[in-house]
């Protein structure tokens, strides 16, 4: 029982970071049907700039901020530059070009910041809080961690439920020409939509970094977890992905529990193919059904 | 007030419509008939920015707009409301009325333009915090109609609102329309295949044949000219 519930906690934790990481391809996908294949290595790269910052003697908070802006422009200039000339092309052509971004900024990382494993800070003790005398296996780190993915989606779902700009984001992804006749600048909301995006990968990034470690491809497991949460949840829906990532982190966790570390990613597999043979269309698939 | 000079638009090798010149005057009804493939679509998608035209000029209060990107134009007063209704089904009703007007600035009156769109059209208000798709056609048609009503065009594109409408409801529709037009100087451009139903609202109309045009007249003369009628109309 103990054992479950250990596992149950840190399911929770890792499961937020790749219901982030979920949340991001997701609003990708919604916005410019791409399934962002880069978003890990250019999460990877925005905390590589936070351990830069970090080096030369900036407060943590401050490389925590850094990183985060970096991931906005990092999505902005993306779409603009690349995503955006191909976007007429065949469907393939751009998933081809964020497999090309990612090689490039796992090639790109090693040259400029070192190839070898280094350890990246947490803002908060990675200890278990003690109740009385009881420790429990949860960190304020991990508290922390899901404080903030939950706030991040919060504001995200303010943004895009309460505000006028929100409405013309999702205008904008779900009809560009119908959006434009509108008078909508659909090009600057998709360009904001990569940007918020490659913000929240942004974010996965960091807190998952003080666990995993921090070298050139360390987050591409996460972009598999969060990418097969996002497939879970239907990749077209945001509650989904939070939903899949979630389910993500603790079925990781008691697989990688029960039957050994070594089983987990095989686990990930398992239940993706298992999911797609019962409901193809994701676990939320009902949700997107509509009457035409 | 708009202005079109020999206009051409091709798609690749495939010439869509051939030097179309028309001009309508402030606060009338052009309409644009002719049949399937005629190129009416095409010259409205062509005047709101969607599609290129190879050469030729559109002015808009004597201002060249051919080369504007169609969410400029849209904000110079241009609406336009598409064939099959371009309705957001995932949006609801009243987030779809508030896209009409988003643009503008006034937030004041992006409010009173919301509630003349419910009084205008009063089953959008009752489902107001449905999503769009749960409407029937013709809901959707008074949606989309008012949804561009909403951003206070000067002129207003309209393509094919008869298609799959009950002809009562597309009446009420049309009157609306004509009252608008009279009392704020609404200028609409209405494209039709139904050339009967059309051209007893319209002052003006242009007959489109594989993209040229082929008459150009009052609306009433030309609907009492018979061979052009049975040439082209249909009636």
């Amino acid at each position: 029982m103990q054992r479950f519930v250990v596992l149950t906690l840190n399911g929770l934790t890792e499961g937020s970071i790749y219901a982030a990481m979920a949340l991001a391809l997701v609003m990708i996908w919604r916005a410019t049907r791409v399934v962002n294949f880069a978003q890990g290595a250019m999460a990877m790269f925005t905390t590589y700039l936070a351990l830069f910052s970090l080096e030369r003697g900036a407060p943590y908070w401050l490389a925590f901020v850094i990183a985060l802006l970096c991931g906005f422009v990092l999505g902005a200039v993306v779409e603009r530059v690349l995503v955006r000339p191909v976007e007429s092309a065949p469907p393939l052509n751009v998933v081809i070009l964020t497999l090309g971004l990612l090689l490039v900024l796992e090639a790109l990382a090693p040259m400029l910041f070192g190839g070898q494993i280094r350890s990246f800070p947490s803002a908060f003790s990675i200890v278990g809080i003690r109740l009385g005398s009881l420790q429990v296996p949860f960190s304020s780190f991990d508290l922390f961690t899901l404080v903030s993915v939950l706030v991040l989606m919060a504001l995200l779902l303010l943004l895009f439920q309460r505000t006028d700009l929100g409405l013309r984001m999702r205008a904008a992804a779900f009809n560009a020409e119908v959006s434009r006749l509108l008078g909508i600048r659909v090009g600057r909301m998709l360009t904001l939509g990569w940007a918020l995006a490659s913000l929240v990968g942004a974010l996965a990034g960091l807190l998952i970094a003080p666990s995993l470690l921090l070298y050139p491809t360390y987050m591409d497991q996460v972009l598999v977890f969060g990418f097969t949460g996002a497939i879970l949840g239907g990749l077209d829906s945001p509650p989904g992905a939070v939903i899949g990532g979630l389910s993500m982190g603790f079925a990781l966790s008691y697989v990688g529990g029960y039957f050994g570390s070594d089983l987990e990613t095989v686990g990930a597999l398992v239940i993706l193919i298992a999911v797609l043979m019962v409901r193809p269309r994701g676990l939320l698939a009902w949700r997107a059904q509509r009457v035409v | 007030m708009l202005e079109i000079v020999d206009l051409t638009v091709a798609y690749g090798p495939v010439v869509a419509l051939e030097r179309v010149s028309f001009r309508v005057a402030e606060g009338s009804v052009m309409a644009v008939l002719g049949a399937n493939g005629a190129g009416k679509t095409t010259l409205v998608r062509t005047i709101s920015g969607l599609v290129r035209p190879r050469s030729g000029s559109i002015r808009f209060d004597q201002k060249e707009i051919s080369r504007l990107a169609p969410e400029a134009i849209a904000r110079l007063g241009i609406g336009h409301v598409p064939e099959g209704r371009g309705v957001l089904a995932e949006l609801t009703v009243e987030e779809n009325l508030r896209l009409g007007g988003l643009w503008r600035t006034d937030r004041a009156d992006r409010g009173t333009a919301l509630s003349e769109a419910y009084e205008l059209f009063r089953p959008l208000a009752e489902r107001r915090h449905l999503p769009a798709f749960t409407l029937s056609g013709g809901e959707r048609q008074m949606l989309s109609i008012a949804r561009a009503l909403s951003a206070r065009p000067r002129v207003l594109l309209l393509d094919e609102p008869s298609l799959g409408l009950a002809s009562l409801v597309l009446i009420q529709i049309m009157a609306r329309i004509k009252q608008l037009v009279q009392q704020r100087q609404l200028t609409v451009v209405l494209i039709e295949q139904n050339a009967r139903s059309a051209l007893s609202v319209a002052d003006d109309a242009v007959v489109l044949s594989l993209g040229r045009v082929v008459a150009h007249d009052q609306a009433r003369r030309l609907a009492s000219e018979e061979g052009l009628r049975h040439a082209y109309l249909g009636f």
